[in-house]
């Protein structure tokens, strides 16, 4: 093989052209698609066509906007709840070892359960306690994933995190929780940022909880989109429409997260 | 109560409310006849229910389609995330724009790229088919033997970036010095990538493939979006299989015991997953 580093170079630009046209392409085909009338749909390859607002309007009128609104809320306290609990465990688990390495090993272990196992208890629960098609049913469910995976990266980041502020704030006569909340919280803070967007993200993209515990008036973003499933080249549109609606923020975030997460991953958040 | 009790026990408290409790109440369920249409009648089965779900033909079908879309999706993301996360290091211009752009499907909605997919590869209406189809060539996306691939391929689009966030996050926290010396000694770049990254890597590539392997067990969403099981049952998955039973037959225990049955197998992931962490983690 002739190891020419020139060669090699242009494979590479190559390559991440066409990667990138591969993540482009589909995206831009939906959103042209949303502005096309029922009629243009019907014929993929039509280049030229007036574009129409109709299946935008359709779109915001059908409710997205309460969904990604409710998905929102159930991302906000479930992350909310998982960063009080989930630091305060973290950091026990990381400085003290508290439950050694049967803590760690649960807490990855909760993170990965299928969600078939738990979902049916989460759906009789919601029926007994007359919670069903609610978003309490749909917090709860979704602190299951979003509570240990938090947890999980902040042992991470207080792993690497030095002892020695920590220690001085101690012999400063700081209690220890005070130290932690005012010295070594601080410390982490990246870190927490980093985890909280990572849970939020997992709860706002959960359809299979949601679906399952509030399919009706307390539709999640992803319920609603999923509402849009249909071949009725009308409502085609609007589905396309709705796609975009979904996309936009989650690309403008990932947008701003990228260098934090490669960073945050060779740096300790997750230890390999 | 010590300081370190004190400041666990919120988090333990909660994680058994949220896990451990459904997690149990769920090996209950498998072990009876409990529908959902019929909350006052349920009986006690016990392992008769195991042995339904593990004679019963369609479970062991979604169980080899569950197993094919993994291996298959996992091998193909692998390879490209290898291969992208090496042409992003050596990239200089428009850095981290490329790097967000190309990271971005993992982020997105998993129903939603399962809809864009069904919407580009549909027979009728779809982009790509009626393309191929001027080029002269016919191709069924969700026909029979190939939707399935159709899959891997969606999962592919969408979770590759995972593996190339993942191997480049483990390619800049390699250390400089083996490749400084690889250079002064004139190896070519294919060897030093066989002889130096790639082995410096395996602890990473591990992991990341037990990852994507847990989560592709998972999958739901692309059958739902596109082929609801089917043709046939060529695209049912275990996952998708239980959302049936159990919400469309509304036979929980008999969904429960099939969930439990796959948990197993989810745990042995696990180990082999913490085993790997807690070794890196020591080293």
């Amino acid at each position: 093989m002739k190891g020419n580093k020139s060669s090699w170079g242009i494979l590479g630009k190559l390559l991440i052209s066409l990667s990138f046209l591969l993540v482009a392409m589909p995206l831009l085909w939906v959103s042209i698609a949303s502005f096309k009338k029922g009629t243009d749909l019907n014929n993929p390859t039509q280049i030229t066509f007036v574009p129409t607002l109709e299946n935008w309007k359709e779109v915001f009128s059908s409710g997205i906007f309460q969904s990604a609104g409710r998905s929102a809320f159930v991302g906000v306290v479930a992350v909310s709840i998982s960063i009080v609990l989930g630091s305060m465990g973290a950091y026990s688990i990381s400085r003290y070892k508290t439950g050694k390495s049967l803590t760690r090993f649960g807490i990855l272990a909760a993170q990965v359960l299928p969600p078939a196992v738990l979902v049916f208890p989460f759906l009789d629960l919601a029926y007994r306690l007359r919670l069903s098609d609610t978003l309490v049913a749909v917090i709860a469910a979704h602190l299951s994933f979003v509570l240990p995976v938090v947890t999980w990266f902040l042992i991470g980041f207080f792993d690497a995190a030095p002892k020695e502020v920590e220690e001085q704030a101690l012999v400063d006569g700081l209690g220890r929780f005070a130290a932690f909340r005012k010295v070594v919280l601080p410390q982490v803070a990246p870190g927490v940022g980093a985890a909280a967007i990572f849970g939020f993200v997992l709860s706002w993209n959960d359809l299979f909880y949601a679906l399952i515990l509030a399919p009706g008036n307390a539709a999640t973003l992803p319920v609603r989109i999923a509402g849009f499933n249909t071949f009725r080249g009308v409502e085609l549109g609007a589905m396309c429409a709705a796609i975009i609606v979904s996309v936009v923020p989650v690309l403008i975030t990932s947008f701003f997260i990228q260098r934090r997460l490669v960073r945050g991953i060779s740096g300790g958040a997750v230890k390999f | 109560m010590s300081f370190r009790i004190r400041m666990i026990l919120p988090l333990l408290a909660t994680l058994v409310a949220a896990v451990g409790y459904p997690l149990i109440y769920s090996f209950y369920l498998s072990l009876t006849s409990y529908k959902i249409t019929k909350r006052w009648d349920v009986h006690f089965v016990g392992l008769n229910q195991y042995k339904d779900v593990l004679t019963n033909s369609d479970y062991w079908s979604a169980m080899k389609v569950t197993a094919t879309f993994v291996v298959f999706g996992v091998f193909l993301e692998l390879s490209l995330g290898l291969a992208i996360a090496l042409a992003l290091q050596r990239q200089k211009k428009f850095r981290d724009f490329t790097r967000s752009f190309l990271l971005s499907p993992m982020f997105i909605t998993p129903i939603a790229v399962g809809l864009m997919f069904r919407f580009l590869l549909n027979q009728q209406l779809g982009a790509i088919p009626t393309i191929l189809d001027k080029l002269g060539l016919s191709y069924d996306f969700f026909g029979s033997g190939k939707a399935l691939f159709t899959m891997v391929m969606i999962d592919t689009w969408q979770w590759t970036p995972f593996m190339v966030l993942l191997i480049l996050a483990g390619l800049e926290s390699l250390s400089k010095q083996p490749f400084e010396a690889a250079r002064v000694d004139g190896a070519n770049p294919f060897y030093t990538f066989k002889r130096i990254t790639l082995p410096m890597l395996t602890p990473i590539l591990t992991v990341a493939i037990l990852i994507r392997s847990l989560d592709a067990l998972k999958v739901f969403e692309y059958v739902y979006a596109t082929t609801r099981g089917g043709p046939g049952i060529e695209t049912q998955t275990i996952q998708y299989f239980t959302y049936q039973t159990g919400i469309q037959y509304y036979r929980l225990g008999n969904a429960s015991a099939m969930a439990y049955l796959l948990l197993i197998l989810v745990m042995f992931l696990v180990i082999v997953l913490f085993k790997q962490i807690e070794k890196a983690r020591r080293s």
